[in-house]
């Protein structure tokens, strides 16, 4: 290669970093910097009382976020107008008022769920202990309101008990349940503070490697990088059509063709739907594209892997004959699977239509999941190809693993129905986080937290790298056992 | 251009290919686990210079297509080393890399590639394939619709449409009928001329004698001569 084309390349990558970076800020907008949540509550199961002059019901809790904005409450009126005044005020823990704000009683609706705002958003440390204190200063029998209690908390079937750390505190009495509320919080990320120094510092380093490059070309020298670059150049031929091969011989002799990577998961998707939405009660919002998301992500992963795992042991024939780098073989069985992964991206976005998702920028995030898809699905193509040439019970082994794998991941029921001492094992799961990411980027249309994609980087190359790896160290020995 | 040191490689042999955990498990509880060492090639040394023919003779297993294997690179020797300059086109079996769902067309376009062809190179030699293969129309029909001499016939044509560096034949001058033989013959020699290296494995003395100026006679793994032509096939034939 030469230094004008290591230099025209070195440009086009910084050219490309930058313009990556923009719009990435951009697009991830508000989330770079902060994320809103709103707390899990309680059911309401019955009301404290009525909230008299002089009594007290004071909530403690631990805050979880840097701010809280406000505080969604179950209160009631005894269905007639009250002229009290409610204070409802956030104190710590050495009884210091950190916020109140005040409520007419006559403003209040029965039994409707009331946002209270506060004017300042009240700055709150994790992990300290702060406490939610309702109080009236005029409340009077038959003239004041009340708030709700409760014990149990909704799942998707049905109602379960939830171990009360914090009781609710009535005049100082600890009662049986906990205050029927929700905080509106807001968590601020130091990644999005020091957005524009990384940049910078990813940058300046991105600069200096290109300025090695240039300098190593120069004087003849090789390097990983200019190696790695000139292999895609003289394999990337090759790699197409082995791509175009696995694509065009796949559905030869079928009449529907192409269709079936629009139809396969499209046809999953509605059994799935009618099985998992009368069967089991689930309250998923948009359950079809959570559904779908899920299923395409997770077909990609079953097929790319089957296909992997077979493409050292079926091209047999060509890697006894012909020298051809034989990592080529599993990479071009995924990315062939890549292909269909991008054909069943057009159901996808049929069905966010159809149910009327809007359609948000952060949608431009979504190839970001699929790379670290794609790269994980290497990773496991390199494993399990190895494995294969050794042992060829793997292709019997993996059927059962991969369903495992299937009900391990949560495809077609909510997260919150993973017990809590299990969630450890699921974070573990690459996938997990992976549809995890495409979820948040399709259904809630905003960019995931930047932890987030830490995580979807970490789960596609630590199988990538340990894949590589293993292929690697076995890669000669292939031969023998063919 | 080539030269080889010491090469040797060394199989290990079970009885039984063990090819599952089970019977892994099961052979190695009951102790059963015997590998026999089976030196395929042992010590072979040669060089071959640009643009000499170098003949490989000897009897069934003898280790002829180890050797040739070692040298496109497919197998890593034991032990020693092999030292190569420039490109292989390696012919050992035609068409292996073949699809038969695919028109003869696509075959061209993958089995080029998996030789190490650019896409600029097969997109200017399509023709030139395509006529030399002598299919005609039948280049758009599925390879699952073609006689075996069409399919050898094909992939002869494409494996010579280059001027590799070195090139490696396995007894693949039986192509095709009487007609398309004379003509392979009349390119390998054309390429031979043309100052490719050329390594060249028959069983039929009478073309190692025409077609190659060096040869090595291979027995039970090791070398026996090396030498001209003439001197290895005299020996050899005795």
């Amino acid at each position: 290669m030469s230094e004008k084309q290591v230099r025209k390349g070195c440009a086009i990558a910084l050219a490309v970093y930058v313009v990556l970076a923009v719009a990435f800020y951009w697009i991830s907008g508000d989330q770079l910097h902060f994320r809103d949540e709103n707390t899990d509550a309680i059911t309401a199961s019955e009301p404290i009382g009525e909230l008299v002059q002089g009594m007290e019901i004071r909530q403690p809790f631990t805050a979880q976020a840097d701010e809280i904005l406000g505080v969604d409450m179950l209160l009631s009126t005894y269905a007639r107008e009250n002229q009290c005044r409610v204070f409802v005020s956030i104190v710590d823990k050495n009884g210091l008022t950190l916020a109140q704000t005040e409520l007419s009683g006559a403003e209040i609706e029965d039994n409707v769920t009331r946002t209270v705002s506060f004017v300042q958003p009240v700055q709150v440390t994790p992990g300290t202990r702060y406490a939610l204190v309702l109080t009236s200063p005029d409340g009077a029998p038959g003239n004041a309101i009340t708030a709700w209690q409760g014990s149990t908390i909704a799942t998707a079937r049905a109602e379960v008990p939830v171990e009360i750390s914090d009781r609710l505190l009535v005049n100082g009495d600890a009662q049986e349940g906990m205050l029927h509320y929700s905080f509106q919080t807001r968590s601020y990320f130091w990644f999005g503070t020091f957005y524009w120094y990384f940049i910078l510092g990813m940058g300046l380093l991105l600069a200096g490697y290109c300025a090695y490059l240039c300098r190593m070309t120069r004087q003849g020298r090789s390097s990983l990088g200019l190696r790695v670059i000139s292999a895609f150049q003289r394999y990337g031929y090759l790699m197409r059509q082995l791509v175009a091969r696995d694509f065009k011989t796949k559905y030869k002799r079928s009449m529907l063709g192409v269709l079936w990577s629009f139809l396969n998961p499209l046809l999953t998707m509605i059994v799935q739907y009618i099985v998992f939405s009368t069967l089991f009660k689930s309250d998923i919002p948009n359950f079809p594209l959570y559904l779908l998301s899920g299923i395409v992500c997770f077909n990609f992963f079953s097929e790319a892997t089957t296909m992997g795992l077979q493409s050292i042991v079926g091209n047999a024939a060509l890697i006894t004959k012909v020298y051809v780098p034989k990592y080529i073989y599993p990479v071009s069985r995924v990315f062939s699977s890549a292909i269909n992964l991008l054909l069943s991206l057009i159901p996808l976005l049929a069905v966010m239509l159809l149910t009327g998702t809007p359609i948000r920028p952060a949608i431009l995030l979504l190839p970001f999941g699929l790379i670290c898809l794609v790269g994980f699905c290497i990773g496991m193509g390199f494993v399990l190809s190895t494995l294969m040439v050794f042992f060829r019970d793997t292709q019997f082994l993996w059927g059962v693993v991969s369903m495992l794998w299937m009900y391990m991941t949560p495809i077609f029921y909510p997260e919150s129905i993973i017990p809590a001492h299990y969630m450890t094992l699921y974070k573990c799961n690459p996938m997990y986080h992976i549809i995890r990411f495409v979820r948040i980027v399709l259904i809630e249309g905003v960019s995931p937290e930047p932890k987030a994609y830490a995580l979807c980087l970490i789960a596609s190359f630590v199988p990538l790298a340990l894949g590589a790896i293993i292929f690697k160290k076995n890669q000669d020995k292939f031969i023998l056992n063919l | 251009m080539i030269k080889a040191e010491n090469v040797s490689v060394k199989y290990l042999m079970t009885y039984d290919r063990i090819q599952s955990m089970k019977e892994y498990l099961v052979q190695l509880v009951k102790g059963k686990i015997q590998y026999e060492e089976f030196w395929a090639l042992r010590d072979v040394s040669f060089e071959v210079r640009k643009g000499e023919v170098l003949g490989i003779i000897g009897h069934n297993g003898a280790g002829k297509s180890t050797l040739l294997k070692v040298i496109s690179g497919i197998l890593k020797p034991t032990t020693g080393s092999v030292q190569v300059n420039g490109t292989i086109v390696p012919m050992l079996e035609l068409g292996s890399g073949f699809d038969f769902d695919l028109t003869g067309r696509e075959n061209v376009f993958l089995n080029g590639a998996i030789l190490g062809y650019s896409e600029q190179f097969l997109k200017g030699k399509y023709k030139e394939i395509a006529e030399f293969s002598e299919l005609g129309q039948f280049i758009d029909v599925p390879l699952r619709n073609y006689s075996s001499g069409m399919v050898m016939r094909l992939a002869f044509s494409i494996a010579t449409v280059v001027q590799p560096d070195i090139l490696i034949v396995d007894e693949i001058l039986a192509v095709g009928d009487a007609a398309f033989q004379e003509k392979s013959k009349k390119r390998m020699l054309e390429l031979m001329g043309g100052g490719t290296t050329v390594l060249f494995v028959s069983h039929s003395l009478s073309q190692i004698r025409e077609m190659c100026s060096k040869a090595i006679w291979l027995d039970h793994g090791e070398m026996v001569m090396a030498g001209t032509t003439a001197q290895i096939c005299d020996a050899y034939a005795h």
